[in-house]
């Protein structure tokens, strides 16, 4: 564990010790017809997680207004930044090198194949993705760099917060999948889920089935410094 | 001979380096193997990984298997490997390339069997290891797996492989010259993989190999081996042997190189080793040969080699020396017939010359010459005037040996002389000799007399042999320090004591063992009671051929030659003894001992004196000690302390000899003494002589008036005996009264003297 984690750590601790109660304040402006979900993803020890990706997925074939969210995924510090990302297939999606250099981002071996190389400041919105799936993207100048955007289809995605919480507003009496996803999570397709009704407010623990396996670094073991010196 | 042995050594050193090459090399072959084998697994392992970063691989990894089959042989090619293959993310083996050998150099890449099937090892895909063995059918391969990720996401694996076949053993064969066998044991059966021999017989190439891993190593044979356990329950070897005769032929022609070598070499230190010994050796031998006859004391011959090298200079070296040690020599000679003082000729000479003197019948005086007063000289004026007097003495008498009269000078030693004088009257040679040393010696302002003692022997009149002379003058030298006179000449009368003397010494030693000693007793009367009362025990010497001998002849030597401890105990307990046997007949008397000074000086004397009265039984007031004035002069103190512990004891003590030493007063009244016994000169002439009797008179009022009683011995007429009675003496012992006899004939006497007593004045008890 590196000095990071370790202050995450503790932070999710603290949060779990004062605020156990459940609260729908997540939900805002709540019309008649709208319930509130909860769904909270506790680790194999029963502790919060955060940034776990969880979207719902309507199994009525209700029509929903499709997400108007903008996903940004930096470059910072020669790592993904966020590591994890979650967006709705066909929205836009931009790339922002944060970096004083130059990368070449790419993703492999799945159906959202892409490569481009993006120079230092600049952003790249011209990837569609237009289909459901898990997008693990690398970058061919900085090997050890991992990042992964989860394509689902439907507006009601996230990840958790530091209590390891999500609340998504929903249409009333309506049939979901509730899917919790992270690349680390240690179960078949790296998720786990749940088919629920929804009829009235409602809160949904995940307990992971496993412990999740060690978030990767993204840092270069060899600490280099050749390039400092160029422009 | 130096090669011989490096030779001989090297021979038997021969077997155990032939051993050890053969180690050597097997355990270097061992280690290529081992080095070339991780290599070609690390360059396989490296290269995985590269080639698994490769994107263009990636972007066709999972969806089209054919683009992705030509990625991989493109690098396959790369490095050449034998074995490619591709395996997915869910370890399905979805491609494999294999080279297949048409013949020795043509080959052919198809597609392995294994594809579509589960790799067989998916715990190597999560370990990562890199490097395994890897078996396909019947072959073996190095193989090297490396995991193709996006990010963290891992696609699948890629792996590259070696072929473990002839080509390998045929590589290391050449590297080692030892032929290498690859062999695998699957289910406790070994198999030949491959080998780089040519041997068709299959069978006998495994057995030899399975017995080499087993250790029995045919005899013939040079071989180790190495394994690697790496699957379940399968082990993978390696065997390299050689022919024991191929390699030991290698180190035999080495080994007669070297013996021609050494036999050139021998050949040339030997002519070599002989030239030298020509040019160098027979010089030395002349060196040698003068060597000897320099040894044998013939310093005339000189050596002449004309070289200019070491060996002449030596030569030259050489007769240096022989200069050097003749001359040396002479010194050395001179000296040791010289007195380093005077220089002139010593006792050596002297020999010499008496010796060619006597052999001539020469006629001629010895005169033995002792400077006077040369003792008072050195402690007075130190050693160097002493020294200064010598020299000038000897002077003098080397000017009179240039007068014809006298012959030789010699000087002894210190200031001793001898000079040989022609046979004339001695009167005349002492008078020359006077006249000559007669002028005062004067050194810095000093004015000396120089005075000689001269003892002289006369040849042939005393002897005509050259030591019996040198000893009769020296005799005569004696002499005149006795007599106080200049000049002695030798008389035989002079030295009857020197021979005899010498064997007394011996002879004392035997005299108590064989009883030759007795013991006489002199009588001391009561001068009151005219009643003996005393006695003093003398010790006789009964000598087998000399007859008696008188205590004055032997106890001075028993004191020096260390018998005095012996003789006084032996005269200490016959006394003893002899008081007992008179105490039987009724005869009751005080028997006196005489003490030397050296028993004075016995750590153990006062215990024995002692024990020996309790032992027998003898009163302490029963024995008189005598000691003499000088006796006690020599260490009063602690003298004084063993009398006063006889007196304590009860035994009385007795001064003897009273007047002849030279005790003070001071010392006589520290003494612890009983009685003083006045000395026989005091005594023989008091009838004729008043002065004598002054002096007894006063020694007996002195005596008294210290509370001393008074012996007076020497007692030869009845005048002194009346004397001495009427001066209140109170013991006295002499001839008059009796002569000291033997405790038999004295116990006659004493019985008759008891039956009608001679003397009797009055009875009065005893003194």
């Amino acid at each position: 564990m590196n000095n990071k984690n370790i202050t995450l750590f503790l932070l999710l601790l603290s949060i779990l010790l004062t605020s156990k109660a459940y609260s729908f304040d997540g939900c805002n402006n709540i019309a008649a017809d709208q319930s509130c979900v909860k769904i909270m993803v506790n680790s194999k020890s029963g502790q919060a997680l955060a940034g776990m990706v969880v979207y719902l997925k309507p199994l009525g074939g209700q029509q929903l207004t499709p997400s108007t969210k903008e996903i940004v995924i930096g470059q910072l510090g020669k790592s993904f930044m966020p590591y994890v990302s979650v967006s709705q297939a066909n929205s836009k999606v931009s790339f922002v090198n944060q970096d004083d250099i130059t990368h070449h981002i790419y993703s492999a071996g799945s159906d959202n194949k892409f490569s481009f190389k993006i120079r230092a400041g600049q952003t790249n919105a011209s990837i569609l993705f237009n289909h459901e799936s898990e997008v693990a993207m690398g970058c061919n100048i900085h090997d050890w760099m991992s990042g992964y955007l989860l394509v689902v289809n439907t507006p009601y995605f996230g990840k958790t917060d530091q209590q390891g919480q999500i609340s998504f507003t929903v249409e009333k009496q309506e049939k979901y999948n509730i899917v919790v996803w992270h690349p680390q999570m240690q179960s078949e397709m790296n998720r786990m889920s749940k088919e629920v009704s929804i009829s009235e407010n409602s809160a949904f623990t995940f307990t992971l089935k496993n412990k999740m396996s060690e978030l990767p670094l993204q840092e270069n073991e060899d600490d280099f410094d050749f390039l400092s010196d160029y422009e | 001979m130096v090669q011989a042995i490096a030779f001989w050594t090297l021979y038997s050193g021969n077997k155990n380096q032939e051993a050890a090459e053969i180690n050597n090399r097997l355990t270097t072959a061992k280690t290529i193997f081992t080095e070339l084998f991780d290599r070609r697994l690390e360059y396989l392992a490296a290269f995985a990984e590269t080639a698994a970063k490769d994107y263009g691989l990636k972007e066709v990894f999972n969806d089209d298997t054919r683009s992705l089959l030509v990625a991989l042989n493109n690098h396959r090619k790369r490095i050449d490997a034998d074995l490619a293959m591709v395996i997915s993310a869910e370890g399905i083996i979805t491609g494999q390339l294999q080279r297949h050998f048409l013949d020795d150099s043509r080959s052919k890449i198809k597609q392995g069997s294994e594809r579509n099937t589960t790799f067989r090892f998916l715990g190597w895909l999560e370990s990562g290891q890199p490097a395994h063995l890897y078996i396909i059918d019947q072959d073996i391969y190095q193989l090297s797996l490396s995991p193709v990720t996006v990010g963290n996401k891992t696609l699948g694996w890629i792996a590259f492989g070696f072929q473990i076949d002839k080509r390998l053993a045929t590589e290391f064969m050449n590297i080692t010259n030892l032929t290498t066998d690859f062999i695998i044991k699957y289910e406790g059966q070994w198999r030949l993989i491959a080998s780089s021999s040519d041997n068709i017989k299959l069978a006998q190439e495994l057995a030899l190999a399975e017995n080499v891993v087993q250790g029995m190593i045919p005899e013939e044979y040079i071989a180790t081996h190495s394994l690697i356990t790496e699957f379940d329950e399968q082990e993978f070897g390696v065997v390299m042997y050689g022919l024991r005769a191929n390699f030991v032929a290698l180190l035999q022609e080495q080994w007669w190189r070297f013996l021609i070598l050494a036999a050139l070499t021998l050949f040339v230190s030997l002519t070599s080793a002989y030239l030298i010994a020509a040019s160098i050796s027979k010089p030395i031998k002349r060196l040698v040969a003068q060597a000897k006859v320099i040894a044998s004391g013939d310093y005339q011959q000189t050596i002449t080699i004309k070289d200019n090298n070491e060996i002449g200079q030596l030569a030259d070296e050489f007769n240096q020396m022989q200069a050097a040690v003749l001359q040396r020599e002479e010194a050395i000679t001179h000296s040791s017939n010289h007195d380093p003082l005077t220089d002139l000729p010593n006792r050596n000479v002297l020999n010499q010359t008496l010796g060619n003197y006597i052999e001539q019948q020469q006629k001629f005086v010895l005169l033995h010459l002792n400077l006077s007063r040369l003792k008072d000289v050195n402690d007075t004026l130190g050693h160097d005037v002493g020294d200064e007097v010598i020299k000038a003495f000897a002077r003098r008498l080397h000017a009179l040996c240039s007068a014809a009269n006298f012959k030789e000078l010699v000087h002894l030693g210190a200031d001793e002389f001898i000079l040989l004088a022609e046979h004339i009257e001695v009167d005349d040679i002492v008078a020359q000799i006077q006249a000559e040393l007669e002028p005062t010696f004067d050194y810095q302002g000093i004015s000396l007399q120089l005075q000689v003692r001269m003892g002289i022997a006369i040849s042939p009149e005393h002897s005509s042999d050259a030591k019996t002379l040198v000893q009769m003058a020296d005799t005569a030298l004696h002499h005149t320090r006795d007599t106080s006179k200049l000049v002695q000449v030798y008389q035989p009368e002079l030295d009857v004591n020197t021979v005899e003397r010498l064997n007394l010494i011996n002879d004392l030693k035997q005299a108590i063992p064989a009883g030759e000693l007795e013991l006489h007793f002199q009588p001391k009367m009561c001068l009151k009671t005219r009643v003996v009362t005393h006695v003093e025990a003398l010790v006789r010497w009964q000598h087998p051929n000399l007859g008696m001998i008188p205590p004055d002849n032997f106890i001075h030597i028993a004191e020096q030659t260390g018998q005095i401890k012996a003789l006084t105990r032996w005269v200490f307990s016959t006394a003893l003894a002899q008081f007992n046997s008179w105490k039987i007949l009724g005869l009751d008397l005080n028997i006196a001992v005489n003490i030397s000074a050296e028993n004075l000086k016995e750590a153990d004397f006062h215990q024995f004196i002692c024990q020996s009265l309790t032992s027998a039984n003898v009163p302490p007031e029963k024995v008189t000690l005598e000691v003499t004035e000088s006796s006690v002069v020599e260490d009063p103190e602690s003298a004084i302390k063993l009398l006063s512990e006889f007196k304590s004891h009860g035994i009385k003590i007795s001064i003897d000899d009273y007047g002849t030493g030279y005790s003070s007063l001071a010392q006589l009244k520290q003494l612890p003494v009983h009685e003083l016994k006045i000395d026989r000169s005091f005594v023989q002439r008091l009838e004729h002589d008043v002065d004598d009797q002054i002096i007894v008179r006063s020694t007996i009022e002195l005596a008294h008036n210290m509370g001393l009683y008074v012996v007076a011995e020497g007692i030869e007429d009845e005048f002194s005996l009346n004397w001495l009675a009427d001066h209140d003496c109170e013991l006295a012992q002499g001839y008059f009264i009796s002569r000291p006899k033997p405790a038999g004939e004295l116990t006659t006497w004493l019985l008759e003297q008891q039956a009608k007593p001679v003397f009797a004045v009055n009875t009065k008890g005893n003194a």
